[in-house]
C-alpha cells in the first residue's frame, strides 16, 4: 500500500501505480469484452453498427471473438494478479466487514439527504460491498469464459449440461457486469463521491476532502507516518511533528460542518500540526519522498 | 457393395451401432435431446458413384423421407410475423414448404445435379447436400445460447427451444447450412421486435430415430444404398477403400477442420464444385478451411492467462515486500 499524506501538496496518495494499472487494465479490457460480447449476441449487423466508420468488423463474429479473446488475456491476468498481489501483501482494506451492510444503508440514505454520513476509512462501506459484488461477477465471467474457450478449442462435444451452464452463467453475469459497471460509474454522479474521481487517474485525492470524509484512514496514515518517520525520517523531523498547529485544519473541518466528523477532525489536530510542521520543516517533505520510493 | 461386405459393414451392423448409441445416451440431463450423446462417434458416407438422384421419382427418396420425418418440426407460425427493428426482414418458408431443390427450414437435404466432363466424357453426378456435422463446428461453439451443440456421437443439433434465430450459425458455417424460419421460437416471448428473428433449422442426423435404434431416414430409404452410417473409424476406412477402388476423390475429411460426412466421388471435387453456384440454400464444394483457426492461438493465450496473472502477482508481491523490508532495514540503520 503506497497510501501516504503529501502535506506540502495538500494531497493524499490513495492509489499506487500498481493499483491504477490494475484498475485500468481491467476497466479497458472489460469494456472491450463488453462491446465484443454484445457483437457476439449477434447485434452489430441488426443494429447497423457495421455501418459505422471503423466498425465494419463488428459483424464478423470470428474477428470479434479474436478481439474478445485478446481482451480476456489482459482481463484474466490482471484479475488474478490483483488477487495474488494484494492477497500476499495482506492488503484487505476492500474486503467488507459485517457492519458494512448496515453502514451502507446509512451512507446511501445520507446521499439522499437522510441523516449524516458516518466517518469513513479509506473505502466507503458500500464500496467494499460493491467490490465483492464486482469480484464475484468477474470471477464467474472468467470461470465460465475459460470453460467456453476450452470448448471452442478442444472440446466442442463436451457434455451439453456443462456447455449450457457455462454459457448461461456467462450471459447472466454479463448482464450483471453491465449493471455493476453502470452503478460503479453512476456513483460518481453523487456529489459527495466526486472528489474521489481524480484518485483513479492521478492516484491522489485532496487532503482536506480526505480529512473531512475519511478521517479513520487519515488517522491510520498519520499513525503510520509517525511510526515510519521515526524509522525513516531524518532526525529533527519528529520535533517538527510536535509543533503546535499554527494553521490547523479547523477551517476545513468547519467547512465540512458535520457533527460526525467532529471527533475525528479533533483527532486530526495532530495531523494539522503535522501539516504545518512539514510546511515549516522541509525535511519532512523529503521524508515523504523517501516513502514514495 | 463388395467392399462393404468385405469390411464387415452392412445395414444391420450400422443399425446395431445406432442402437448402442441410443442406449448409452439414456440418463443424460436433457432426455429427448441429449439422447444423441453416447459411446463412439458416428460418421456417414455418401458414395456419389452410387447416387442416381432417384431419376425415376419426382423427388429423390432421401429428400422425400426427410421432409416426411420433419414435417411437424416447425410449430405453427405466429401471424403476422413480428417485424424486426431496426434492420427489417423476416424469412418465411411456411408457404413454400414443398421446395426441395435447396435447403430451407422445411427441407434439410437436397440433391444437386452436376453435369461434368471428366476424362473426355460427359458424366452426370448427383450430390446429396445437407449438414456435414463438422468435427469442430463453429456454428455450435459460437452460438451465444448454446442452442446448437455437437454431441459425442458427432451430430451437430440445434435445440429449437433455445434458438433465437440470430443466424450466427449460418454466418460462420462455410456452407451456410442452417436456415431460418421467422415467427417461431422463444424470441416471440422475449422482445420479438428487438432481439431474435425465429429459429434455425437443419439436419440433426435424425437424433430421435437414432435414439430409437433406427437409421437416419435418408440412409434407410436410399434405394441404392449410396449413404451409410456407422462408427467413425470404420466409415473413414471404408471411404478410403472405396475411393481407392474407384480411383476417386474424397470430400469432407479435411474441410472446415474435418467433418463426420465423407463424400466419395468418382470425379474430382473441383469438377463438382465447378457446377455449383453458391447461392442461398445451395452450398458449393470448395476446399473450405476452418476459419475459427484464426482465433485458436489467442484462445490458448486465454487459457494460459491465469498463469500469467499468478506469475506476475506472486513475483510482484514478493518483490514489493522485499523492497519494503529493505527500506525498513535501511531506515533502522539510519536511525542507529
Amino acid at each position: 500500500m503506497s497510501d501516504r499524506i503529501l502535506p506540502e501538496k495538500g494531497l493524499v496518495v490513495r492509489h499506487g501505480i500498481v493499483e491504477i494499472g490494475e484498475h485500468w487494465a481491467i476497466a479497458i479490457s472489460g469494456l472491450i469484452l463488453l462491446v465484443t460480447g454484445l457483437f457476439e449476441l449477434p447485434l452489430a449487423n441488426r443494429y447497423y453498427i457495421t455501418s459505422l466508420p471503423g466498425l465494419g468488423w463488428s459483424g464478423d463474429f470470428i474477428k470479434a471473438l479474436y478481439i474478445h479473446y485478446a481482451a480476456s488475456v489482459v482481463f484474466i491476468a490482471a484479475s488474478v494478479f490483483h488477487l495474488l498481489y494484494h492477497g500476499i501483501r495482506g492488503e484487505r482494506g476492500m474486503l467488507p466487514q459485517w457492519e458494512d451492510i448496515r453502514a451502507s444503508i446509512l451512507v446511501i440514505g445520507s446521499f439522499f439527504g437522510k441523516g449524516e454520513e458516518p466517518p469513513f476509512h479509506k473505502y466507503l462501506p458500500e464500496q467494499r460491498l460493491a467490490y465483492v459484488g464486482m469480484a464475484v461477477i468477474i470471477a464467474m465471467l472468467i470461470l465460465s469464459g475459460l470453460v467456453k474457450t476450452y470448448k471452442n478449442l478442444y472440446a466442442p462435444d463436451m457434455p451439453l449440461a456443462l456447455t449450457i451452464w457455462a454459457t448461461w452463467i456467462h450471459n447472466v453475469f454479463f448482464v450483471l457486469f453491465i449493471l455493476a459497471l453502470a452503478a460503479h460509474i453512476g456513483a460518481l454522479a453523487l456529489k459527495p463521491n466526486r472528489p474521489m474521481f481524480r484518485g483513479i487517474f492521478t492516484g491522489t485525492v485532496r487532503l482536506d476532502y480526505a480529512r473531512r470524509r475519511h478521517p479513520l484512514w487519515i488517522a491510520e496514515l498519520e499513525g503510520k507516518d509517525e511510526g515510519e518517520a521515526r524509522l525513516e525520517g531524518p532526525p529533527g523531523v519528529e520535533e517538527g511533528k510536535g509543533l503546535p498547529a499554527e494553521t490547523p485544519e479547523g477551517g476545513e473541518a468547519e467547512g465540512a460542518g458535520q457533527t460526525t466528523a467532529m471527533e475525528p477532525a479533533a483527532a486530526y489536530d495532530r495531523g494539522g500540526a503535522e501539516k504545518s510542521g512539514s510546511q515549516t520543516a522541509d525535511p519532512h517533505g523529503g521524508s515523504g519522498e523517501t516513502q514514495r520510493r | 457393395m463388395e467392399a462393404e461386405r468385405k469390411s464387415g459393414l452392412n445395414r444391420r451392423s450400422f443399425l446395431k451401432a445406432a442402437a448402442g448409441v441410443a442406449a448409452a445416451g439414456t440418463g443424460l440431463p436433457r432426455p429427448g435431446r441429449a439422447i444423441a450423446a453416447g459411446e463412439g462417434r458416428l460418421a456417414t458416407l455418401i458414395d456419389l458413384s452410387l447416387c442416381d438422384g432417384c431419376a425415376e421419382r419426382p423427388v429423390p427418396a432421401c429428400v422425400a423421407v426427410c421432409k416426411e420425418i420433419n414435417k411437424d418440426k416447425i410449430p405453427p407460425i405466429r401471424e403476422p410475423i413480428p417485424t424486426p427493428w431496426p434492420r427489417k426482414g423476416v424469412e418465411d418458408w411456411s408457404r413454400r414448404r414443398e421446395v426441395f431443390d435447396r435447403l430451407t427450414p422445411y427441407n434439410f437435404i437436397y440433391v444437386h445435379r452436376a453435369e461434368v466432363e471428366f476424362e473426355g466424357r460427359a458424366r452426370t453426378v448427383f450430390v446429396p447436400r445437407r449438414c456435414m456435422h463438422c468435427d469442430n463446428p463453429a456454428c455450435a461453439t459460437i452460438c451465444p445460447f448454446s442452442a446448437n451443440h455437437k454431441y459425442e456421437n458427432g451430430a451437430v443439433v440445434i435445440d429449437p427451444d433455445l434458438c433465437f434465430g440470430g443466424a450466427k450459425c449460418k454466418a460462420v458455417c462455410p456452407w451456410e447450412i442452417p436456415q431460418r424460419q421467422s415467427g417461431v421460437g422463444i424470441y416471440l416471448h422475449v422482445l420479438p421486435n428487438l432481439a431474435g428473428n425465429g429459429v434455425m433449422y437443419k439436419c440433426d442426423l435424425c437424433q430421435e430415430r437414432l435414439a430409437a435404434g433406427k437409421l437416419p431416414g435418408c440412409i434407410e430409404v436410399c434405394p441404392r444404398q449410396a449413404m451409410l452410417i456407422g462408427p467413425r473409424p470404420r466409415i473413414f476406412a471404408l471411404g478410403e477403400e472405396r475411393a481407392k477402388a474407384m480411383g476417386g476423390y474424397i470430400y469432407g475429411k479435411k474441410e472446415n477442420g474435418g467433418t463426420s460426412s465423407l463424400y466419395v466421388s468418382p470425379v474430382p471435387i473441383a469438377a463438382l464444385n465447378g457446377t455449383m453456384r453458391r447461392e442461398p440454400g445451395r452450398p458449393d464444394m470448395k476446399a473450405e478451411r476452418r476459419r475459427m483457426e484464426e482465433t485458436d492461438r489467442m484462445g490458448k493465450a486465454v487459457l494460459q492467462a491465469p498463469l500469467y496473472g499468478i506469475a506476475a502477482g506472486v513475483f510482484g508481491a514478493f518483490l514489493s515486500l522485499a523492497r519494503r523490508r529493505d527500506r525498513r532495514r535501511g531506515g533502522e540503520k539510519d536511525h542507529e
